[in-house]
Order: structure tokens, then sequence, then C-alpha cells
């Protein structure tokens, strides 16, 4: 075959695969087999929420729903301390000094909180958060993050040797019809796909 | 509804197009809808490339440098604009290599 007819065919499969995308419920159907449906919550000994983004202070979309999900596990009495978790860049308040910030003014006490901005990936951040943890005997945690995002944090946080009960957070909607929904549903799995890939060869999981 | 809604919408500029082009022959057409499934093509190899690269910058920045570089750097939207830019000038410059003869 030509490069030219090469180039033909992959842009007719993109094409392609652009309207199954966004014009038909496979990225929705795709949701359903990479995420596992939720269970409820259980009492732990500590809720830790990982970081997600924060630019100049300003908390990330998921960012903000993971640390409004710990605070309100942490509401309902399910462990008596929440850990946030997020790094910062260039001298800025790191991401979980900004969710500690939004978890006080939300009536969480000072005392209750545990802010680690060290963790800059999934593995980092379970490492550190066993460093934090361990010493005050607190292995049974409530995970808190994206539900598409749970599967690998939690097997990287099970090897870090915690106990964990998985609680997602539905940072988007897995039946969403809008064709530009779709694709940033599809754009998510795939980017989470790659990250368990990468995870897996370089032996993390 | 929404994707009822685009098709419709797609489907009537497309007429309108093809009506004021009706005295285009279909062959050429073919030619066209070649080319632009090629310049995709084009566009999805270099998005490929540029994602790959930058997983594999980001990757040296770690070990080499000892310096943090998110791998999801990759992953942001402006990247698939550049690559389609990309596509596109690769393409032309081809086109005017051709048209210019040997």
């Amino acid at each position: 075959m030509s490069a030219q007819g090469a180039l033909r065919g992959i842009g007719g499969a993109t094409v392609a695969l652009f309207a199954a995308l966004a014009f038909t419920p496979l990225s929705n159907g795709l949701y359903d087999v990479l995420v596992p449906p939720a269970t409820p919550p259980e009492p732990a000994a500590a809720i830790v929420v990982l970081g997600s983004r924060v630019d100049d202070g300003v908390l990330s979309d998921s960012s903000l729903r993971r640390a409004l999900g710990g605070v309100v596990l942490f509401r309902q009495g399910l462990a008596p301390l929440l850990v946030m978790l997020g790094a910062g860049s260039h001298g800025k308040p790191s991401e979980a000094d900004v969710r500690v910030r939004l978890a006080q003014d939300l009536g969480v006490p000072a005392t209750a909180l545990l802010a680690d901005p060290r963790g800059r990936t999934t593995r980092d951040e379970a490492r550190m958060c066993w460093e934090d943890l361990a010493p005050r005997g607190m292995r049974r945690i409530l995970l808190v993050t994206g539900s598409e995002h749970m599967p690998r944090a939690a097997a990287l946080f099970r090897r870090a040797g915690f106990e964990v009960v998985e609680a997602p957070i539905m940072e988007l909607s897995s039946t969403v019809s809008q064709p530009q929904a779709r694709l940033a549903l599809s754009r998510v799995l795939l980017r989470e796909l790659l990250a368990r890939a990468y995870n897996r060869v370089a032996g993390f999981l | 509804m929404d994707t009822a809604f685009i098709v419709v919408v797609v489907g009537l500029s497309s007429l309108a197009a093809a009506l004021v082009a009706r005295g285009r022959s279909r062959r050429r057409l073919r030619s066209a809808v070649g080319k632009t499934l090629e310049t995709i093509g084009l566009a999805a190899v270099f998005l490929f490339l540029n994602v790959g690269v930058g997983f594999c910058l980001a990757l040296l920045a770690r070990v080499v440098g000892g310096r943090f570089v998110s791998l999801y750097h990759s992953d942001d939207v402006t990247i698939l604009a550049v690559s389609i830019l990309q596509a596109l000038v690769w393409q032309w410059s081809r086109e005017a290599e051709a048209s210019a003869g040997p």
C-alpha cells in the first residue's frame, strides 16, 4: 500500500472513531466497562483525598469535587481525620493547603485536618500517605478520587500497605448524550487507560 | 436530540455546498474526500508523534534531569489543534512541490 493509501486509511479510521465516540453511546459503554460501580462508604481511620490540579490558588473542577466529597464523608462521621493531598508550584499555595482552608471554612476543625503537598503522582501520594499515617496506626483509609481514577489509585494504595475503602467521586456523568460531552468522557477514559498501561509496564501495579 | 440536531445542521450546510458546486464532477468530489482523509490521517500521525514525544520527554526529564514533568502535559487539547496545523502545512507543502514540477 502506498503512503497516500495508508494515510487515507488512517484518516478514514480516525473519522469513523470520532463519529462512533461522539454520536453513539460507545464512550458510555466503555465507562461502564472500565469503572466499577460504587459501593456505600464504610468507617475508616482516615479519609484521604487525592490531588488533582490547582492554578494559582484556584482548585480545578475535579479537585473541588474531591475535596467536597472528603468533607461530606468527614461530616458523616466516617473517620476522625481528613487528609488533603495535592502539590503546588513556584512558591504558590499548594492544592493541599487550599483544600485544607476550604475544609476549615466548611466547619472541619483544624485538628482533624492534615495537608500533604509532597506527592506529584498517585504513586507518590500513596507512599507519602503511608509515611504520614502508618506511624499513627492508621491503615484503613477511605480513599476519595474520581471514579475512573479509583481502580488504579486503590491498587497503588493497597500496594503501599493500606486497607482501602473506595469512595469514588463522579467527576463526569457516564450517561451523557451530548456529542461534546461524550468526546470529553472518551478523552478522560483514554487518558486513564494509558495511565494504567504505563503503571503496569513500569511495574507499579 | 443533540446528535440529530448536529446531523441536520451539517446535512443542510453540506446540501447547500453541493448546490453551489453542482457544476463540478463527482470525480473531483471523490478526489477531495480522499485528500481530506489523507490530511486527517496525517494529523492523526502528528498527534500520535507529538503525544509520544511529549511522553518520552517527560520521562527523560524525570530520569535524567531529576525534575518532575507531568505526563498529563501531553493531554493538552492544543496538541490536537497544533497537530492539525502541522498536517495542513505538510500537505500544502507537498501540493506546492508537486505543482512546481521537477
